[in-house]
This record gives C-alpha cells, structure tokens and sequence, in this order.
C-alpha cells in the first residue's frame, strides 16, 4: 500500500496528461470537425435536388464539387413565417452567423413555435435555368428526431425529391427513410396542394398508396416513423406558404 | 504465417512459439467473443454492415492494443487502490482520441456508430486484457496479448456483419450484389430469373446479431469439441 | 409528474436496455444461469444506474457544457468523467455497503466490480446526453433503465435454469442457448415498439 499522496499525486499527473493531450487534438481537429458537419448538412440539402445535378452518381459526389453547387447554383435565404426575408441585422440579433440558412441552428428554431420561426431556404438553378425551392421540415420519430429537405420545382408544388435523415430510428425499419433511396423516389411528382388550392401536403399511407397525387406508400413495420414524416410536412411546410405564394405571383 | 523463430534486429523482441501463441490463441480457443463472451454489446449493434463493422475492429485494435502497452509500461508505477480507475482513464482516452479522430476524418461513420463508439470504453475485452495480463507483463507481450485479442474480436464481427449484410441486404461492403432493382449485379425483379429471391429484412434488425453469433458459436464448437461446455 | 412516470415506463419497457439496445451483455450472459445472482446484479444494476445518471447529469451540463462553469466546450471530456464516475462511484458503494450492510455486501457485492464495465451504465448516461433530457427527467430514465434490464436479466436467468433439463445439442448447450433465447426475448420485446405509454 502507498500513501495517500503518492496516490493523489499519480492520479492528478495522470489526469492533467490525459487533458492535454486530448485538449490539443481536439483543438487542432476542431475545424475539421466544424467542416464536416457542415459538409454533412449542405450534402443533404443538394441530396434533395440529386437529380438534377451534373454530377453522375450523387452517392459518390466530392467534397470540392459540393462547394461548387454551393457556391456557384445555389441562393440561400432565412425566412419569417409572415413571407418576408428576414433582414441580416435581424439575423445577427439572432445569432446566425453570416445570416445564412446553413448556419441556422435547425433544431432551436424547431423547438418555437411556427411564427417565430426562422426557416431556411435553398433557392437551386439547374443548369438549364430551371429554378428549384428546397424547404426544411423536422418533426418525431419513432425513438427521436427526425428531419428532411424538400425540393420542390418551379411550381412550388410538385415535388422534385427529397433526402431524409434521422437520429435514432431502427435499422432495417425506420432507418430506411433515409437508406432506402427506392422508397424516396416515390416522393417525387407528389404534390402539395390539390386542384381546389387546398393544402394536403404527402401522406405516408399504411397499406399502400392510392391517391396519385398525395400519397406514398409506408415502409412495412415502420408505422410510426411514416407517420412522424406525414406530420412533420403537413405542420412544418405550412409555414413556408406566405413566402411561396409570392414566388407563384 | 510466420516461421518459428523470427528474430528481429532488436535483441530482446524475439517472435517464438510463445509470442505466435499470444497472438494466435484469442483467434481461436480463447476467441472474446465466441468463447469468453466479451464486448458483446457493440457485435450487435454495428454489424449491420461490413463498413461500421471494419471501423468498429480497427478501433477496437488500436484501443486494446495501446492500453495493453500503456498499462503494462505503467504496471510498476500505478497504486493497486486506484487500479480500475487508472486502466479507465486509459482507455477512455484512447476511446476520446479514436472519436475525434473519426469525426475528422471519417466523419460519416462517425455518425453512424455515435454512442456505441463511446462504449468502447465498456468493451470488456479492453478491461479483462488489462486486468488479466497487461498488469503482469511486459509491454512487447502485452502488445501481441492486444492485438490479438483485438483481432480475434474482429474477425468474429466481420464474420456476423458479413452475413447479415448479405442476407439482409443483398449487399456486401457497400457493393449492391443480389436486389430488386437494375442496380444489384444479380436483379431479383419478379422478370427475372432469380425472381424467386427474397431479402431477409430480419437480418438488419438487432436481434439477428444475437441469433448469427449463436450458430457461430455452435459451429464453433461443433468443430472444436473441447470447447462444448459441459455444465 | 405524468411526463416523468412515461420515460420511467418507456425506459423499463420499451427501450429496454438490454433487450432492445443489448446493452450490458457480457454480465447478462455470464450472470444469468441462476435467478439468485441474477437478482443480485439486477439489484445492484439498478442501484448504480440511479446514483450515476444524476451526477454524470451535473457533470455534463454544469461543467462541460458551453454554459458551464468553464464556459468552453469540454465535451471531448466526456467519456473520461464519465467512467471515472461510475468507476468511483461504484467503489464508494461497494466501501459503504460492506460497512454498514454486511448482509447486502454478501450478497451484492460480488457484483459490484463487474458493474464498471456494464456497458448498460454507460450506455444510459450516454443516451441521457443524447436525448437531451432534464435532472428529473434523467433520474427517472436511471431508474426505469436499471428496473429494466434487471427484469431482463432476471426473466433469463429463469429461463436457462429451466432449458438446463432440456436435450440441447451438445455445441449448442450454455452460451449458444443462451444468445438464442436473448434474440428470441428482443424480437418479443421489439412488438411493444412506439407503444406511447402517454396515450394509455
């Protein structure tokens, strides 16, 4: 047996090595990290748009070429719920850095209610000209959060594809929203509102699809995921209808 | 494989029939998983496909391989009262430095294994190996005890996300093999001639793990009969 | 309160720690051939799990948070204070049993040490951080996650006294049965999935 302090000392040596060591890898792969998430983000947001990009295979896009469609093809904006664009002061009151959308903090926002809100906007021009609206929805899960970009075409309501993604959902259920790319497909040429002008929005419907226009078919065994995704689309885009009303004139 | 006797420019590191013994024994009849059922927990969660599987055994490698040399190197310096501690905070930070260092570069499987990287730390293989041979050895034996012991682990869960990958996704690696679409190399669209071929979505589900590691611990067995347990 | 008594039932019942995120499966698997031990671990689980969820709580919010009392993000030292209080935790437990509880130490004790590297109780602190949750929130996924996996443990334990008279393959007996029979419990356990406990 050693003494107490021989024992205290060892263990504080120890700690504050530990610290150290870690405290400098974490501080010099912190932009690093920073990039990535980031990165992670913005490659959601065009997976939204995957098919009407130049790139071949979206699975296999490039870290440089994702920067570039950011750059070069892509508008962002944040939104107030009342349609107008919030100005950068206001955005710097908020604490969004640089006031873009992609450094909105998605699940704060999420948290207030849908006028308060700050939404972001992807504003994408393909190519050929044709210009693109990617809106953000998020809502619950089966075990926690889940979220997704919309896509949708010029129209502002037929639907151009989307991208899910998820915190927790179970792998092989839930998880196939964001694995299973057969089962995104069928979102796109769905539409938002009916012929009336009603707002439906997507409805993941158990037991199969049969309305053309607003209904995709669910995963098998992951009934509550689909729900959370009906949902999340039908009370999160509402939000962006002021804002696009105006694009439609 | 290795000839009896490699001696290597070091005198003193010598790789014999008791180093090759060290390093081959946990691949087989001291397997952690299969035969002293250690670090389950993360076989089952990760091994949905052979990419989380494979960064799951690198990082499993590295950590027991390094606290094996640390905690063998520090054997005579750590008090015996603080003992369990001291290993933890070894492996906790080996753990914190295979984290940041996948969230730098690797970032998507980062995010796909999130807690079950920090459980890690809980990876009885790291602890019993500590516990049972690095306080008691010298750091070039504790090295080889590591890293076979971390291979060993491994190889049993490249194995279970082998075939759960397959079977549950017609998929091995990422490369799309057997599926319902012109995608897979072998199309099972209802056309086609392997239009009989069905998925086994069960395989992707948790338990599957469990029921894959049961028949490869039968197998096991059945082909090592000394291992059967005869309680 | 009611928000309170829906983690504790959903986190005993649902997200069953062991038998739906298989959590803590190398002393589940080698403490569970009789009831009695596997009584006194699940005890000992739950025990531990409700005195570190709390702390760890503290800890991560208080010390390692942006809006901690250092003010940076420290949360790369997560993992280390963590296991450090556990490892603590669980050794001033097993000192102040033995003590004053001669009768409980003979027989929790033994399974005091094996509780550190329960991945069960790291685990749960770790869903604590990713679920966000509040103090009480925390206490009560503590309490219900320890209940849990000691129902878990338990219900095994009796089950493999029972398949000990049963004609199992001889490569089969012991541990394989025993990874059945877990998967076969999670696949039962996965039917109670996105029951909401608040809607009842």
């Amino acid at each position: 047996m050693r003494s107490t302090s021989s024992v205290l000392l060892f263990v504080l040596t120890l700690t504050s090595i530990v610290a150290l060591i870690l405290a400098f890898l974490q501080n010099g792969l912190k932009s690093k990290h920073d990039f990535n998430e980031a990165m992670y983000s913005k490659k959601a947001t065009i997976a939204a748009v995957a098919n009407h990009l130049d790139v071949e295979d979206f699975s296999k896009i490039s870290e440089a070429e994702v920067t570039e469609i950011f750059d070069k093809q892509i508008k962002q904006m944040v939104l107030k719920s009342d349609g107008t664009v919030a100005t950068p002061e206001e955005l710097q009151d908020a604490g969004v850095r640089g006031g873009l959308a992609e450094n909105l903090d998605l699940k704060k926002e999420n948290k207030k209610s849908v006028e308060e809100r700050y939404l972001p906007l992807y504003e994408f021009t393909k190519s050929d000209g044709n210009k693109y609206y990617i809106v953000y929805a998020r809502g619950k899960g089966l075990w926690d959060e889940i979220w997704g970009n919309i896509a949708l075409e010029s129209d502002v309501n037929t639907i151009a594809g989307v991208s899910f993604d998820h915190k927790a959902e179970t792998p092989g259920l839930g998880a196939e929203i964001k694995d299973n790319k057969a089962w995104v497909r069928q979102f796109i040429g769905k539409k938002l509102y009916d012929n009336d002008g009603t707002f439906r929005a997507i409805d993941v419907k158990k037991g199969g699809a049969k309305d053309p226009y607003h209904e995709v078919d669910a995963i098998s065994g992951a009934t509550i995921t689909g729900d959370g995704i009906t949902d999340m689309l039908l009370e999160d885009l509402v939000a962006y209808e002021p804002y696009l009303k105006t694009i439609k004139g | 494989m290795a000839d009896t006797a490699v001696v290597e420019k070091n005198q003193g590191i010598q790789f014999g029939k008791k180093e090759r013994k060290l390093l081959t024994d946990p691949l087989n009849d001291n397997n952690p998983i299969t035969v002293q059922v250690l670090g389950i927990c993360s076989a089952l969660a990760v091994t949905t496909g052979m990419k989380n599987a494979t960064v799951m055994a690198v990082a499993v490698v590295f950590v027991c391989l390094f606290a094996n040399v640390i905690t063998s190197a520090l054997r005579k310096a750590i008090p015996k009262q603080v003992r369990m501690i001291v290993q933890l905070v070894i492996i906790a930070t080996l753990v914190t430095v295979v984290e940041l260092v996948l969230k730098a570069y690797a970032f998507e499987s980062y995010k796909q294994l999130s807690v079950f990287i920090g459980l890690i730390i809980t990876n009885c293989i790291v602890m019993g190996r500590l516990e049972a041979f690095a306080m008691a050895n010298k750091p070039y034996e504790s090295a080889l005890d590591g890293l076979g012991n971390g291979i060993g682990y491994g190889i049993i869960l490249l194995m279970v996300a082998a075939i759960r990958e397959f079977f549950g996704k017609g998929e091995f690696y990422g490369y799309k093999i057997i599926g319902p679409s012109p995608e897979y190399a072998i199309n099972t669209l209802e056309s086609s001639l392997f239009g009989w071929y069905q998925g086994n979505n069960l395989m992707v589900l948790f338990p599957s793990a469990m029921f894959v590691i049961a028949v490869l611990i039968w197998a096991h067995r059945a082909w090592n009969p000394k291992l059967v347990d005869v309680s | 309160m009611g928000e309170l008594a829906n983690i504790f039932i959903k986190s005993a019942f649902i997200e069953n720690l062991a038998l739906s995120y298989f959590l803590g499966m190398c002393s589940y698997l080698a403490v569970s051939k009789t009831v009695k031990t596997a009584v006194g671990l699940g005890l000992a689980v739950i025990f531990v799990l409700a005195i570190t969820m709390p702390i760890n709580w503290v800890i991560n919010t208080w010390l390692l948070g942006e809006n901690g009392i250092f003010g940076t993000d420290l949360t790369f030292l997560r993992f280390i204070l963590f296991i450090a209080v556990i490892a603590s935790m669980v050794q001033l437990v097993e000192m102040v049993v033995e003590k004053y509880s001669p009768s409980l130490y003979n027989s929790l004790g033994i399974f005091l040490p094996l509780i550190t590297v329960n991945c069960a109780i790291l685990g749960g602190s770790l869903f604590m951080v990713s679920k966000e949750y509040n103090f009480a929130e925390a206490v009560s996924f503590g309490l219900g996650g320890g209940f849990g996996w000691f129902l878990a443990i338990v219900a095994i334990a009796a089950i493999r006294e029972k398949i000990k008279y049963s004609a199992v393959p001889p490569a089969l007996r012991g541990l394989g049965m025993a990874f059945l029979l877990t998967g076969l419990m999670g696949m039962a356990f996965m039917g109670l999935m996105g029951i909401d406990p608040a809607a009842y």
